[in-house]
């Protein structure tokens, strides 16, 4: 990016190019080089190597088993995470402050802390777990148990991304919706979720990104059998372990632009709903 | 529709209708206590199980043996790093984060929408792909990276690393809570304050961090809970050298992967108590605070 | 609809709005109430749509009790001071959603609604925007929308809420117009809200002067500038 790109318009204020100096160095070190220097393994690895090491029935297993997954979770969290913001936004309970701060702990906990506590309580001989080995179902060390982790980690996003904007929505919207004859359930569902829906689908796609990336929250209760309950980012560090820097650049730069993707969605959604309805 | 009510005198309207009546912006009681019953049920099972467990674990051979296993070398090294981290990571972001937060609220240059993207990308990028970004680019077998251990001054399986890498994964967090409120509050103040002849620092120091200290305390906060809990990004450029680049997380993978599950929970009950407090720090702000404190919940 | 209200009072909390107030207004009206702020008359506007429950006292219809009745079953067409579309909605989509909204069996066929929503935009003089967005209209658009909104359920009477409040002078004027035509043609009994005397003495048949929660007076315009009844009342209208 050229500096002279960033050059600010005309302005009595001062610090722009101390502030602007500190955030082009500062993101250079940290961002920009090494993801630059990924993007130059990869390309020095050939788009060939890249394919070769991606096309392999192991690494797609990984890929598919982290999306579908992700997904799932996201998915779940969508209508959870939509639920959650409606009963802390417009509900009064005793509490309530301690639960909207509850929905923060995933954030606020420690992915390995996370992942060795849901392995914990979900192993066969854990307080959840025993209940589903009497019924003879395993979740730890299963697909089941990646889920709850991913669901864990990506619970809220939805709820966070929702709940500003359910307290914006003005009274007299859905008063208007009653006059006009229609019963709360009629209202909710064509008045009130379809002006949520763009935050929760920002919410969705953030969750989702969170959840095909997350590695320390899985590992300990995914069991990590290949072809089976191994995720992508465990198939990078595995590679790291025997020095294939290309193969585990190959497999994160397949990641990245799963990322990028889905980053570009993101605003796909923030411009259409611009668009449409005014703003976010 | 209409019951006997029509040959009544003019009276207060029925007990029955009062009764029924509530305003149209509201569910009825039912639907609200079940809506309330799955939130509350959702939450106790999904996020308040697994932290219950975390200290039921740990204390299960008693306190005594929680507390032992924390005061052994290795967990006492372990914390010892994990604090020097987030004391040079943390600060590092908020100074990044006020930078950033002012260039892009107080001028209008072309590429500031890309500028942004870029501060948000580690969001959406894999902590572990992130430490794996850090390992090409500074690790002995590149370029830069084997010239840097040749001088003595390793990145890669050492300090500076889990430095960058927990600054990656926490970067835009400062930044992300700032830029909200510096837009809602405007460039007038800072204005006034230069025609009336304050320097720029002063107007900073003076004018602009009394508006933002409380958003910039909860991005700190955020900031350091993330930095101390990071795993993903830390177990890839740490090498994970016990009692050298071993940090909290990485000690409780350790302890967990030997069946020391006291010692595993004891430690990750330490960092369960700090995401405990954040939350708490996080949700006092919030009330004590909670004009200059809106429009961060808002993007 | 003749309707009547008998004695109503309401407080929220520890504040009064409304001390008990009584009123008839004769079927075919148009009916100004008027009054400044915090003098009661949107708290009024709101019980007799159904949306506030009086702390006391009755709201009949025709003669019947309506006080219970809930804001559904009261079928009164009701625009909002800020209009209150629905943002993600077409304009024909809003004009339409009281008739989708109908339970199945008393619902029109789409043909039937399609033909209902163009007459309503014909007769607020707006055929040609059903496929735009409540963002993409001028307030005087958005207002007129409202209206046909409220009109394509066949209400048994009409509510506004300052229903011209946010709107710039000139297009206040001929939107004061336009809404004596509509009650013109469709003779359904009108109340409106609002500050502003020469707006209430200019358009309606009946004024209804408020101020702390009490009605002051009623009677026809001309009445009303020739023998205000208390001297709030002479203050107001000079104002």
């Amino acid at each position: 990016m050229a500096l002279a790109m960033l050059r600010a318009q005309k302005s009595p204020m001062p610090g722009f190019g101390l502030g602007m100096g500190i955030t082009l160095t500062m993101l250079s070190l940290i961002v920009i080089l090494p993801v630059a220097a990924l993007l130059a393994k990869g390309i020095s690895y050939g788009p060939e190597g890249v394919w070769n090491t991606v096309n392999t029935p192991r690494v797609w297993a990984a890929l598919y088993l982290s999306f579908r997954l992700a997904f799932l979770a996201a998915l779940f969290n969508l209508v959870f995470g939509t639920l959650l913001a409606w009963v802390l936004a417009r509900y009064d309970f005793p509490g309530r402050r301690i639960v909207d701060a509850v929905v923060d702990l995933p954030f606020a906990l420690p992915t390995a802390v996370a992942g060795i506590a849901l392995t914990a309580l979900y192993a066969p001989n854990g307080a959840f777990g025993s209940i589903a080995k009497s019924m003879g179902q395993k979740i730890a060390y299963t697909e089941w148990g990646i889920l709850i982790a991913l669901i864990f980690v990506g619970l809220p996003f939805v709820t966070r991304t929702v709940q500003p904007v359910i307290a914006e929505i003005e009274s007299e919207v859905e008063e208007a919706s009653a006059t006009l004859g229609a019963g709360r359930f009629y209202t909710m569902h064509r008045v009130i979720l379809p002006m949520l829906l763009p935050a929760a689908l920002t919410g969705f796609a953030l969750s989702l990104a969170r959840a095909v990336g997350e590695y320390g929250s899985v590992i300990f209760i995914a069991g990590n059998l290949p072809m089976k309950t191994e995720i992508a980012p465990l198939l990078i560090v595995i590679k790291l372990e025997e020095f294939d820097y290309g193969g585990a650049a190959a497999i994160g730069i397949a990641m990245l632009l799963i990322s990028f993707s889905m980053l570009l969605v993101i605003n796909l959604i923030q411009i259409w709903s611009r668009r449409r309805i005014g703003h976010v | 529709m209409f019951d006997s009510t029509l040959n009544e005198p003019f009276l207060a309207p029925t007990e029955r209708a009062t009764h029924k009546w509530r305003p149209v912006t509201e569910e009825s009681p039912l639907v609200r206590a079940l809506l309330i019953a799955v939130a509350l049920g959702g939450l106790a099972f999904l996020v308040l199980a697994p932290l219950a467990v975390v200290f039921a674990e740990a204390f299960a051979k008693g306190a005594l043996e929680a507390v032992k296993s924390l005061a052994k070398p290795e967990a006492l090294s372990a914390i010892k790093l994990t604090l020097l981290v987030a004391a040079i990571a943390v600060p590092v972001n908020a100074i990044f984060g006020i930078a950033a937060a002012w260039v892009i609220t107080k001028f209008d240059f072309r590429g500031k929408a890309f500028l942004i993207t870029l501060i948000d990308l580690p969001f959406s990028v894999s902590p572990v792909v992130a430490g794996l970004a850090l390992v090409l680019l500074f690790g002995s077998n590149s370029l830069l990276g084997g010239w840097l251990v040749a001088s003595g001054f390793p990145i890669i399986f050492a300090l500076p690393g889990i430095v960058l890498a927990s600054v990656f994964v926490t970067f835009p967090f400062v930044a992300r809570e700032l830029i909200p409120v510096m837009i809602e509050q405007g460039r007038s103040e800072e204005e006034a304050a230069l025609t009336l002849g304050a320097s720029g620092w002063r107007v900073f120091l003076t004018v602009t961090l009394p508006n933002i200290k409380w958003a910039l305390l909860y991005g700190v906060l955020l900031c350091n809970a993330r930095a101390m809990g990071e795993f993903g990004a830390v177990a890839v450029v740490s090498g994970k050298i016990r009692g050298q680049t071993a940090t909290m997380p990485i000690t409780i993978e350790m302890l967990y992967n030997e069946y020391l599950s006291v010692a595993a929970f004891s430690m990750a009950g330490v960092l369960a108590a700090l995401a405990l407090l954040t939350l708490l720090l996080k949700t006092v702000l919030e009330w004590r605070h909670a004009d200059q404190l809106a429009a961060t919940r808002r993007h | 609809m003749h309707i009547e209200i008998d004695e109503i009072a309401k407080s929220f909390g520890a504040t009064t709005a409304l001390h008990p107030v009584s009123l008839a207004i004769p079927s075919g009206a148009l009916v100004a109430l008027l009054g400044p702020s915090g003098s009661g008359k949107t708290t009024l506007l709101r019980i007799l749509g159904g949306l506030e429950f009086p702390s006391s006292g009755r709201v009949l219809y025709d003669g019947q009790d309506a006080t219970g009745m809930s804001v559904q079953e009261r079928r009164a067409g009701f625009v909002f001071q800020s209009y209150a579309l629905f943002r993600h909605m077409t304009v024909f989509e809003n004009i339409a959603y009281g008739l989708r909204a109908r339970p199945r069996r008393s619902r029109p066929p789409e043909a039937e609604i399609e033909r209902r929503v163009t007459k309503l935009l014909e007769l607020i003089q707006l055929p040609q925007i059903a496929k735009r967005f409540p963002s993409q209209l001028s307030g005087g658009q958005r207002q007129r929308v409202a209206l046909a909104r409220a009109l394509a359920i066949e209400p048994r009477m009409l509510l506004l809420d300052e229903p011209f409040g946010a709107l710039d002078a000139r297009v206040r004027k001929e939107l004061r117009h336009g809404l004596r035509e509509i009650h013109d043609t469709t003779g359904l009994t009108t109340i409106f809200v609002t500050h502003d005397q020469d707006e209430a003495m200019e358009l309606a048949d009946l004024v209804v002067v408020m101020s702390m929660g009490k009605i002051e007076q009623v009677g026809r315009p001309q009445d009303i500038r020739a023998r205000p009844a208390t001297p709030f009342v002479r203050e107001f209208i000079e104002a």
